[in-house]
């Protein structure tokens, strides 16, 4: 587990997180994060649609406290990548890192869709065929008290 | 059939504009794993209910919408991969919040086509509206025709592609991704853009606040030929490529949570 990098800003009011990392939001490092090993197998454009790359065009090695990261925009946050980046491949590592870590579900953004979900939709979104379907038991939450005006 | 989980909340509307019976028709044929709606008599929703009860929950991963007649927001937020094709025009935002299909219009399309787009393929066969690919985050947009005004208006991402004339404060706002015109541009190309890459083959009428020309490399001739060729739209022809002169905004002074928008 990584050190919590969440910092007050300087003037302590309110206390503002400036630094969101998918660490910080799931509460785990994942493998793929700490040994290439974990994402050689992975295909871009198996995983993409259309005869290229597809939206993973946009996607690069950034940097985030100092150490090499991908944004994850699925949930807003950076995730970290802590073994050397072979020189040259440094958009495609980023890249399946993303891959796996979506593929996976272990997207901050996948436990979001898990609890908060309010129309059907694929777990694994468009990243695994054949995923399960979330989002088709929300129900909305009622006020205390409030009933619905006449006719409604 | 029962409706897709998470359409049965609304249960009235006072001013008659949306369809409250929730309920899938599943009045699609299916043939060899291939489905076809025919939408002539079908609401908006219904045709996107069944649409999301074909690719969702039945595995169907090629359908034909036969008579679409303009209806508005149709194949909005389809999260998977699959086929779509449309024989027939579209009305506004129509395939809005995608990610994943590939999908050809064969017909036109109103305003916000494909607006917030997150990744997939969308193939228009004829001319767009304004504000086509709003906000569009990822994935390719080819509009095989001309498109109105503030194509790419705050693009985030992606690829979109026009093979005629494109309207007035075309890339407004942009900020990542990059956009092909192939035609002659209207006034304000790519007026007050963060970031990323307008390819122009035709005349620009007039550049907007801080778009300034770049030199084409390698990289982009290689990312405009592979473009090209996927949707056979032949050899890149001779292009000026514009991007932001850095003049108006400096991503260094935005806060960490600012920064993190755009990208």
């Amino acid at each position: 587990m990584s050190t919590d990098h969440s910092v007050s800003n300087p003037r302590k009011d309110p206390e503002k997180i400036i630094s969101i990392d998918s660490e910080y939001l799931t509460g785990k490092r994942f493998a793929y994060q700490e040994e290439i090993s974990e994402i050689e197998g992975i295909d871009l454009q198996e995983s993409t649609p259309g005869g290229d790359i597809n939206w993973l065009e946009d996607i690069t090695m950034l940097e985030e406290d100092g150490t090499p990261a991908v944004f994850d925009r699925y949930s807003n946050s950076f995730l970290k990548i802590y073994y050397e980046i072979p020189e040259g491949r440094e958009d495609e590592i980023a890249r399946k890192v993303l891959i796996k870590h979506l593929q996976s579900g272990n997207s901050y953004g996948t436990v979001l869709k898990q609890r908060y979900a309010k129309f059907a939709q694929p777990e694994l979104g468009p990243w695994v065929k054949g995923s399960k379907t979330v989002g088709d038991n929300y129900v909305p939450p009622v006020l205390e008290g409030w009933e619905a005006p006449e006719g409604h | 059939m029962d409706a897709v989980a998470g359409e049965s909340q609304i249960t009235y509307d006072a001013r008659g504009l949306v369809e409250v019976d929730d309920t899938v028709l599943g009045v699609a044929v299916v043939k060899d794993g291939k489905a076809t709606i025919d939408a002539a008599e079908l609401t908006t929703r219904k045709i996107n209910l069944e649409i999301r009860s074909l690719v969702y929950e039945q595995g169907i991963e090629e359908v034909t919408i036969l008579n679409p007649g303009g209806k508005h927001s149709l194949g909005v937020g389809i999260l998977t991969r699959c086929k779509l094709t449309f024989e027939g025009s579209l009305g506004y935002f129509a395939l809005g919040v995608i990610d994943g299909p590939e999908v050809t219009v064969n017909g036109r399309v109103g305003w916000s086509a494909c607006e917030n787009m997150m990744s997939g393929v969308v193939v228009i066969n004829g001319n767009a509206g304004s504000l086509t690919g709003a906000a569009i985050r990822g994935g390719d947009l080819v509009i095989k025709g001309r498109v109105g005004a503030r194509t790419g208006i705050d693009q985030k991402g992606g690829t979109i592609i026009v093979t005629g004339a494109a309207g007035s404060n075309t890339g407004f706002m942009m900020q990542r991704g990059r956009q092909l015109l192939l035609g002659d541009v209207g006034p304000h190309l790519g007026d007050s853009m963060y970031d990323g890459t307008l390819y122009v083959a035709g005349k620009v009428k007039s550049l907007g606040a801080d778009c300034v020309p770049g030199e084409m490399t390698d990289e982009d001739l290689e990312l405009v030929t592979r473009k090209m060729a996927l949707y056979d739209l032949g050899s890149p022809p001779e292009l000026q490529k514009f991007v932001c002169g850095k003049k108006l905004y400096n991503y260094d002074n935005l806060e960490p949570s600012e920064r993190k928008l755009v990208l």
